[in-house]
């Protein structure tokens, strides 16, 4: 099946395993917010500070950011930049690419050092890595996980919903 | 790539309204979120110059509630049309679902619709994807505008793959919710 026709299914054990990482990785770099974003920008798991709101566009944001990175890396003949670092007053992101596919994103205050952040986090992206692979490899077709009847379900939603 | 996530029940697709500058992209995703119910809709995010253009992506998230027990999202992405964007347009179109192409009908704006559509083919190419295979659907939009072309003319010259096709006046708002409809069933379709 070509790849655009497949979606991405995260099953449940996976997404514990997903959240269990991410939530050691906040605990140790002090960070106050930890997101594993898929490259087009959706929001797979986050942990931290749960007062966020902004998390959707947070998500989209970085994505773009990190996509457009990748631009810049060709115009420079790298393959790509695998790791982005920014630095505010208050708070730091330091963002590291898992396999071409997702994104994980460490927001973590000026406390916490940023060698320390880099070395828990290229541990967090190996662990992601093999999960990542995980969920390649047991593909499941979509009326496996949706059922048969959410098409039809789904277009009278998108009728109601989506009119002046 | 749409993303099912099992355990949180959710379903993101990503939608992506490409063109070329000036052709309404942005005017679209301004009277969507006008008109959405505001428990459906997030805030319009604009990444734009002082003078209003489209510098990296307009973002609007759309929360459709609970279908058959899962949550599901269209997170809707404009490009900047301008032809210096290019790479950013690389950038946005990174693992969309779906593409509503907004051309202008205008008729001195022919040539530079083709030649937008031609780099889309090209990037969806790019990203080892079927562009004849992918979910597209085509908005004629500033029908209302003196000089348009006739449907057929657009069709001759934008229209070779036979997507569906809507006319918009995007401006007030004809024709955006069918094009909506049309690309988002499209896009769940292929789920």
């Amino acid at each position: 099946m070509d790849p655009q026709l497949t979606s991405q299914v995260v099953p449940i054990e996976e997404v514990r395993v997903i959240e269990e990482c991410l939530a050691r990785l906040a605990e140790d770099t002090s960070g106050n917010h930890v997101l594993l974003l898929d490259k087009s920008g959706q929001v797979i798991a986050s942990q931290g500070d749960g007062s966020r709101q902004d998390i959707t566009a947070l998500g989209a944001l970085i994505a773009g950011t990190f996509a457009s990175s990748r631009e810049v890396a060709k115009l420079l003949r790298e393959k790509d930049f695998k790791q982005l670092f920014t630095q505010g007053v208050r708070e730091n992101i330091f963002i590291a690419l898992i396999d071409d596919q997702w994104i994980l994103t460490i927001i973590f205050s000026k406390g916490t050092h940023i060698g320390l952040v880099k070395v828990l986090t290229k541990k967090a992206t190996d662990d992601l890595g093999m999960v990542l692979d995980r969920v390649r490899e047991q593909q499941k077709h979509r009326d496996d996980v949706l059922g048969s009847s959410f098409r039809t379900s789904m277009e009278d939603t998108i009728d109601l919903l989506f009119r002046d | 790539m749409a993303l099912i996530n099992v355990a949180t029940r959710e379903i993101h697709c990503k939608i992506v309204y490409y063109g070329p500058g000036m052709s309404g992209k942005t005017s679209n995703l301004q009277y969507i979120h006008s008109q959405v119910p505001p428990a459906a809709k997030g805030d319009l995010l604009s990444i734009a110059t002082e003078t209003e253009r489209t510098l990296f992506f307009d973002f609007l998230p759309l929360d459709l509630g609970k279908v058959r027990g899962f949550q599901t999202r269209f997170h809707l992405y404009t490009v900047p049309g301008q032809v210096l964007y290019e790479r950013t347009r690389v950038a946005v179109l990174n693992g969309t679902d779906g593409i509503v192409f907004v051309a202008d009908s205008q008729k001195h704006k022919l040539e530079e619709n083709v030649r937008s559509l031609r780099e889309l083919a090209v990037n969806i190419t790019k990203q080892n994807k079927k562009f004849q295979d992918f979910p597209v659907v085509l908005q004629y939009n500033k029908r209302d505008m003196p000089g348009a072309l006739s449907m057929a003319t657009l069709d001759k010259y934008l229209n070779t793959l036979a997507w569906q096709r809507y006319e918009a006046t995007a401006t007030n708002g004809g024709g955006v919710f069918d094009t909506l409809k049309a690309i988002s069933k499209l896009v769940i379709s292929k789920l």
